[in-house]
């Protein structure tokens, strides 16, 4: 599949940005657990600190533009300051030579991608669009609720049995994985986390892509993972 | 000078005019009566695709809403949303769910749609298919609704007020929240197309909505469901301070969360409710179509009963489209503001000086 430099690079921050905020749907759609808490460090010095720093603020983002949005405004100034600072840093390594102003451009598409993508995923909506939805799956408790309606519903008779039947096991999928042990959760969660951690499982390798990705875009996404790992 | 490429949250694309629905509320522009007919037709799938690449080349978008008339009616809607994964562009499809079989459910959410944003007029069967103006319509979007949680797509319920069912929306919120949909905007009927033939009979009292207002407050508490009122509702008809849990939204256009919406030719307008047509983006580009000037007809248009309100420029006077398409004119009351005008909470005078308006060259 042939993409452009760009529309890979926003895949990529989008991806993480997916995978750092649990309101958005992260791309393995089977992800229940919460991923932990982004690290709080104190104002870097360096560039590549800041550079760091902002792609670990979109807990920050989505926190922001939520409070923004019950404030009635959807306003991304957080957003806007976090790609400007972003944009900033990148000049500072242009300037010692670390990265081509090629590579440079794509790292910051990738990030201004992202925290659009944070933004949208948590800003209210507008005239004749949806209210944002969280992505996260409902809670159990939800779900019991929701089939305990379901069920009164039924006994009227007026729904047909079919889709009755559906709704149902619909249902029925989602509880499933509040079936499970405290032992498999506490397992599956670990292993998220510890994917997280060490960005192996979860964000698949650019090799196994399997797309036509530009060098200079892979060496751009390769500089923010490795920006990410080096904490 | 290089003008920055227009931003947008989200551009709809009308996919086609064609629908097996007749609703009593449709605001499609082509539909009611016309002084001078919108242009019909559609363009063929190569042109078609060239138009989609056209809008995203020309804007930093990446979010498509396909609607119609009914999406599903397009045979090669297929290609389209083959195209828009492509560029991975995130899709919603608004569809009255007649046509959401299963496999179609699943082929959709593998083509990339993220979204699906389906009507659900009532709990009660003959009150949702006689405003569809369709039997078996109820039927059918409780089937697709199940058909898009069995198949963990997400989908958001359109429940549309009007007097014939606002009454029933504490029972179909229910019913929305028992069949999984994830969200719920509360539109108060909005006239525009062959709405606007049905005015009287569907438009709801100001009174009416506060009452249904006060019921999705609740609802939204009990069943941990997000509703939201898309169509605007005027703050001098409605106190939101009372519905602390709702959202509200006001018109977006000329913002970068405004949704111009382009026909199946490729006629660009300013939102979906309005015919206004700023141009073709076959013959201009989009930036040149939503720059300012072409746009101040409609962004800077406010009815004189909001002239000295503190809250007329977020507010705009609520639907101007409405305004626009029911009696003409972008600068006069809205339906919803001129039925309720005389029960209007009075807002503070504004204290700024008016912004001029410039009606464009």
């Amino acid at each position: 599949m042939a993409l452009s430099r760009r529309d890979f690079m926003k895949l990529v921050g989008v991806s993480i940005a997916s995978l750092a905020v649990t309101h958005c749907r992260p791309p393995i759609s089977t992800c229940y657990a919460p991923l932990p808490p982004s690290l709080e460090p104190t104002e870097p010095v360096t560039a590549r600190g800041r550079l760091q720093k902002a792609w670990l603020s979109f807990d920050a983002l989505a926190q922001a533009t939520l409070d923004a949005g019950s404030q009635g405004t959807t306003e991304n100034t957080f957003g806007q300051n976090l790609v400007a600072g972003h944009r900033l840093a990148l000049d500072e390594l242009l300037v010692t030579g670390e990265l081509t102003t090629t590579v440079a451009d794509l790292v910051q598409e990738a990030y201004e991608a992202a925290v659009y993508h944070v933004w949208r995923s948590n800003t209210p909506m507008t005239c004749y669009e949806p209210a944002m939805i969280n992505y996260s799956p409902t809670s159990a408790e939800i779900l019991v609720q929701q089939a305990q309606v379901l069920d009164e519903l039924a006994e009227q008779g007026t729904i047909d049995p079919d889709a009755l039947d559906k709704a149902r096991t619909a249902l029925e999928h989602d509880l499933a994985f509040y079936a499970l042990t405290d032992e498999e959760v506490d397992a599956l969660y670990e292993s998220i986390v510890n994917d997280w951690q060490t960005l192996g499982q979860s964000m698949p390798g650019f090799e196994d892509l399997a797309l036509e990705v530009p060098p200079e875009a892979e060496e751009a996404a390769n500089f923010i993972l490795v920006l990410l790992s080096s904490r | 000078m290089n003008v920055p490429p227009p931003r947008l949250t989200s551009l709809i694309f009308e996919v086609t005019q064609a629908c097996n629905h007749a609703c009593l509320h449709c605001y499609n522009v082509w539909k009611g009566p016309q002084d001078k007919p919108y242009p019909g037709g559609l363009l063929d799938t190569r042109r078609t695709l060239e138009l989609l690449s056209k809008a995203l080349d020309e804007t930093i978008c990446s979010h498509v809403t396909l609607t119609g008339g009914e999406p599903l009616l397009r045979p090669d809607l297929d290609e389209i949303l083959r195209f828009l994964h492509a560029r991975h562009t995130q899709v919603t499809v608004i569809s009255n769910g007649r046509l959401l079989a299963p496999q179609k459910v699943l082929a959709l959410i593998q083509q990339g749609v993220n979204l699906f944003e389906l009507p659900l007029l009532s709990h009660r069967r003959e009150i949702h298919d006689e405003l569809s103006g369709s039997p078996g319509a109820w039927d059918a979007v409780l089937s697709a609704l199940a058909n898009i949680r069995l198949q963990r797509g997400q989908v958001v319920v359109s429940f549309v007020a009007t007097r014939k069912n606002i009454e029933h929306l504490g029972e179909t919120l229910r019913l929305a929240f028992a069949f999984g949909a994830r969200g719920v905007m509360f539109n108060r009927f909005n006239p525009g197309g062959n709405g606007r033939t049905h005015l009287e009979a569907l438009l709801p009292t100001v009174e009416q909505v506060r009452s249904a207002l006060a019921v999705a407050e609740a609802a939204t508490q009990e069943l941990h469901i997000p509703i939201s009122c898309s169509i605007p509702i005027q703050p001098c008809l409605v106190d939101y301070a009372l519905y602390p849990h709702l959202s509200f939204g006001f018109c977006a256009a000329g913002s970068e969360r405004a949704y111009y919406t382009l026909d199946p030719l490729g006629n660009l307008r300013p939102c979906n409710h309005t015919n206004l047509i700023l141009g073709n983006l076959f013959d201009e580009p989009f930036g040149v179509l939503t720059a300012p000037e072409r746009m101040a007809a409609f962004t800077c248009a406010t009815p004189p009963f909001c002239s000295n309100c503190s809250l007329r420029l977020e507010c705009q006077g609520g639907c101007k489209a409405a305004a626009q398409v029911c009696y003409g004119s972008l600068t006069t009351e809205e339906p919803f503001l001129r039925q309720g005008q005389e029960t209007a909470i009075k807002i503070k005078p504004a204290t700024t000086t008016a912004i001029p308006i410039n009606l464009g060259g």
